[in-house]
């Protein structure tokens, strides 16, 4: 809310340095991988199950 | 958050996943890549041939003036 | 340092006052048709609006597919990011990170389209030849709607010899030979690497490989 108040009214945006932008990328990659194994997860659940049908 | 939901499927008829098979997509990879230092080579040569055939021209004025 | 969220003024042809790049707004480097298409989109509107240098990282992570416009002219949102980075105009550094990060590559090939549009012809070379020997895949999208495949290679290959990409006529790049000649470049060294030797032994194996 104060952030759309900060940037609605007065029609600005802070700009960011390269270590904001270097943060933001490291942030993202690890959620990446995190969902990507959460993917990952699932599967060997899957395959456990069809194993022990087996 | 997905702006076209119903183009999802779609998308997925084209894989963008690499490393599915490293050696194939290395070898691709290859073949592009020897086309375009073919493409350079042709480049320069056509650059040098014009270059003789400019120096050639400005021989031959040069004779046909004196 | 901000720049206004409005885009308003930034589209504004007349008494432009901000940064140019190659002596013009530095949007205007789009087409006016392409430009128009996506302030109207709701992509723009809902997923460009207050972002900044970081920030758009999350939209380009996010995106799936590079291209022009499609269908009835709508841009896709590659080319909407392209926008807001001209918008933007992020320091030299970010550029330079978001090209060379590994872990997004359609952010490498955003900022490659946007290095492309805004540097010198000296360093669009330099700066993107090294990408000539990234093969990751990149998915396309067509004029007509459909998807294909390209790569990195292929596509910064694409953007340093072809005069249109992605919906967008691209400033005229000198010939690498030309600035060969003028001691600008030396001669591009391919990351074939030795692997190329066996090219000038037997010069037929291209043409045998495409057999």
């Amino acid at each position: 809310r104060q952030h759309l108040v900060a940037i609605g009214q007065t029609g600005e945006v802070k700009r960011a340095t390269l270590e904001e932008v270097r943060e933001r990328l490291n942030w993202l990659a690890q959620k990446r991988r995190e969902e990507s194994q959460g993917v990952g997860d699932v599967v060997d659940l899957g395959k456990r199950l069809e194993v022990r049908k087996e | 958050k997905d702006w076209d939901d119903d183009e999802i499927e779609e998308v997925q008829q084209v894989d963008d996943t690499d490393d599915l098979d490293p050696e194939t997509e290395r070898a691709a990879w290859k073949l592009r890549e020897l086309k375009r230092v073919k493409r350079e080579r042709e480049a320069i040569e056509i650059a040098e041939k014009e270059r003789e055939e400019i120096e050639r021209r400005r021989h031959l004025s040069k004779e046909e003036r004196d | 340092m901000s720049h206004q969220a409005d885009a308003k003024r930034l589209f504004d042809s007349r008494g432009y006052a901000g940064a140019t790049i190659h002596n013009q707004n530095p949007v205007h480097l789009l087409e006016k048709p392409v430009r128009d298409r996506i302030i109207e989109s709701y992509y723009w509107k809902e997923q460009c609006f207050a972002i900044n240098e970081a920030t758009l990282c999350d939209r380009a992570a996010a995106i799936s597919f590079i291209g022009g416009t499609y269908g009835q002219q709508k841009p896709t949102p590659f080319l909407c990011l392209a926008m807001k980075l001209l918008q933007l105009m992020p320091e030299r550094d970010i550029v330079l990170e978001y090209l060379r990060q590994e872990e997004f590559k359609y952010l490498s090939a955003l900022a490659a389209f946007y290095i492309r549009l805004t540097f010198e012809a000296k360093e669009v070379y330099g700066i993107l030849e090294p990408l000539l020997g990234d093969w990751r895949k990149l998915r396309r999208r067509t004029r007509d709607g459909g998807y294909a495949l390209t790569y990195i290679d292929q596509f910064v290959d694409d953007l340093l010899t072809k005069d249109r990409v992605c919906g967008t006529s691209l400033r005229k790049l000198p010939q690498r030979t030309v600035l060969e000649d003028l001691g600008v470049l030396d001669v591009r060294e391919s990351a074939l690497g030795e692997e190329l030797e066996a090219l000038d032994d037997d010069d037929d194996e291209v043409m045998e490989m495409e057999v």
